[in-house]
């Protein structure tokens, strides 16, 4: 779909959000969680999941776990402090934007 | 759900070297990842192979494979050695650690004072000079370390290698290399704690960082404790 870039924009706010609900989450199932959340219309690619991911933990924003599974290795994300603040913050900027998009493709329609 | 056993766990790691990531950090997210598409292609498809169900598996990653994941840790982590350097470097601009600073400025400035314009350039050379024999001998201790290493991590390659240095290295030297006569005594008491700073700043990255590798190393890694008791 030609408006997977306007998802993109947003891939690290739902990172955020997906986490806040879940509590700690590994790489693969984030992109399954992603994927299933939009419908295959963020069709996101692991090569822009991983960057997301650590780039969020090198803000501080995320903190890792480590555990032992299925003869593997498994890295676990979760929000920190900051990052549960952060994922309030971003979330409201998010809504915010949609309003003001709304009101600017119809402004005779209100989502709430 | 039938589960990769062992020896597929380090296929994929060979796999991943192969496609090169080289750092054992970026490797393990990577093979998990790897491992849980395959293990579900597998349960999809019962007839694929597991070299197969990898290809397609890679092939999710885009044209690029795993480039732009490289890069962009290793991005993530030099952002992340700056703020690491930023913290203990600033320690020796606040109280206590700044009297170290101040008490070594008034040191570099009567040493200073007490030569000519002439001598004084020589002076700031042969500091440097030293100071980068000793860094140059620890440089490569801790490069012989890196490559016995059997896995490799990432952020200690950075911490041990000091990414950049060489180019700071060459930023007094410019300086030095200005033809400007230190005779007033402000300029002169600036130049001193300009090269104490520097000399700081040089001393933080190449021993104080390195020596706290271990303790950065298992905060940033949780795995990192783990692999050493594997």
């Amino acid at each position: 779909m030609g408006n997977s870039k306007l998802y993109k924009g947003s891939l690290n706010t739902i990172i955020l959000k997906l986490l806040d609900e879940q509590g700690k989450m590994y790489g693969y199932e984030i992109t399954q969680k992603v994927k299933a959340l939009t419908k295959g219309e963020l069709n996101i690619t692991e090569g822009a999941l991983y960057p997301a991911l650590h780039k969020l933990e090198a803000e501080g924003l995320l903190d890792v776990e480590v555990a032992k599974v299925d003869n593997r290795l498994r890295k676990y994300y979760k929000l920190t402090e900051l990052g549960e603040k952060e994922t309030v913050n971003r979330l409201a900027d998010l809504e915010e934007f949609i309003r003001s998009m709304q009101n600017l493709v119809n402004p005779d329609w209100n989502i709430t | 759900m039938n589960k990769l056993t062992e020896e597929q766990i380090q296929e994929l790691y060979t796999f991943t070297h192969d496609h090169f990531v080289y750092h054992f950090d970026l490797q393990t997210e990577l093979v998990d990842h790897l491992a849980n598409g395959i293990e579900v292609l597998l349960l999809q498809h019962p007839n694929l192979s597991f070299n197969e169900a990898l290809q397609m598996e890679f092939k999710k990653f885009g044209v690029f494979g795993f480039q732009e994941v490289v890069e962009e840790r290793r991005k993530a982590l030099n952002k992340k050695y700056l703020k690491i350097i930023f913290n203990f470097y600033k320690a020796y601009f606040t109280i206590p650690k700044i009297m170290l600073t101040v008490i070594l400025t008034i040191l570099l400035y009567t040493t200073l004072s007490s030569f000519t314009p002439n001598y004084q350039h020589s002076i700031i050379m042969v500091l440097y000079l030293s100071f980068f024999a000793i860094a140059f001998i620890r440089l490569t201790k801790y490069n012989t370390i890196l490559k016995k290493k059997k896995h490799k991590w990432m952020l200690e390659e950075i911490l041990l290698t000091q990414m950049g240095l060489f180019s700071l290295f060459q930023l007094p030297i410019h300086i030095l290399n200005m033809p400007v006569e230190i005779e007033s005594s402000h300029f002169l008491g600036l130049m001193s704690f300009f090269n104490v700073s520097i000399i700081i700043l040089f001393y933080v990255m190449v021993f104080q960082i390195p020596s706290k590798a271990e303790d950065l190393l298992e905060k940033t890694y949780p795995e990192y404790k783990m692999t050493k008791t594997l």
